[in-house]
């Protein structure tokens, strides 16, 4: 009788945590898909030219690498897998942006879900923008130091 | 012509699903970890764990999340989370540290498309995982005094 009464504690409790979730996840999940609709991204490429050379990326990243990062590994990854496929990207250039994605990715979603259940979303995103740069341009430095030293 | 209502009726299906999704893992997840905690397992993993989330700032039952979301996902991490007691700095913290390192046997091999290897990514992310847990509750305490 009181593991029943647990449990109905715990699943009453955990949907009101959910209910609670989803007032404010269906307006943000509808905002992205708007935004996917529209095209933002192809539109903000511009304008991260700057972060780009420093993560010492072609212009051509900008789209999987905003695309993972804003909404979701999986589109990340899809764009990925079709720029390869193209010749687009060079393989150090594909493998930078696995990098940085898999550290931050859908940062959107993540962060919003946390900050309902009470986390700072200002320094979730910014230890994760952070680290991901960081880690980035480090491994780049690194593939070009053994690159260079392969001299082929 | 294109219509806003296209993309508003697919964010609305999406979230819908996600919901759906959410319910789905944390309901179970969470009463499979009150009913550990109702027969003492928590506590005896926990307590092994303490010394060591303690360098996290974080109680050992955090332990239980972590573990969940690096195997499991983030949602199941959720789960756990909302049975157990954390001020806002300790969720921050676990919530950095499940934000970079959670459905490894999954994000892995999605991500291994680029190049990356599936160990290395793991590896990495862990590493970034802990380190961020760190770096983080010195910071904590640094500013805040604990």
């Amino acid at each position: 009788m009181e593991i029943i009464t647990l449990l109905i504690d715990t699943i009453v409790g955990t949907l009101s945590n959910i209910a609670r979730l989803a007032l404010l996840l269906v307006p943000v999940i509808v905002l992205i898909e708007i935004a996917r609709y529209y095209k933002l991204i192809e539109k903000i490429t511009g304008k991260v030219k700057g972060a780009l050379q420093f993560l010492t990326l072609p212009q051509e990243a900008a789209f999987p690498l905003l695309g993972g990062m804003l909404f979701g590994i999986v589109l990340g990854s899809a764009l990925i897998i079709d720029y390869s496929r193209e010749g687009i990207l060079k393989k150090r250039d594909l493998l930078l942006i696995g990098i940085f994605l898999s550290i931050s990715h859908s940062i959107v979603e993540d962060t919003f879900i946390f900050a309902v259940f009470g986390a700072n979303p200002f320094v979730l995103l910014g230890t994760r923008m952070l680290l991901a740069v960081i880690i980035t341009r480090i491994a780049a430095s690194l593939i070009d130091h053994f690159a260079a030293k392969q001299a082929y | 012509m294109p219509t806003i209502a296209e993309p508003v009726k697919k964010g609305l299906y999406k979230s819908l699903k996600l919901l759906w999704l959410l319910v789905k893992i944390i309901v179970p997840v969470s009463c499979l970890v009150a009913l550990l905690d109702h027969f003492g397992f928590i506590e005896s993993i926990a307590g092994f764990f303490t010394p060591a989330m303690a360098l996290f700032g974080l109680p050992g039952e955090a332990t239980i999340a972590l573990l969940f979301s690096y195997f499991v996902n983030y949602y199941a991490a959720l789960g756990v989370i909302t049975t157990i007691n954390l001020t806002a700095q300790q969720i921050t913290v676990l919530a950095v540290m499940i934000g970079l390192c959670h459905e490894l046997p999954v994000e892995t091999v999605v991500c291994s498309y680029t190049g990356l290897k599936i160990p290395t990514a793991a590896a990495l992310r862990i590493t970034a995982s802990l380190g961020a847990g760190l770096a983080l509750n010195q910071i904590y305490i640094l500013f805040t005094g604990g």
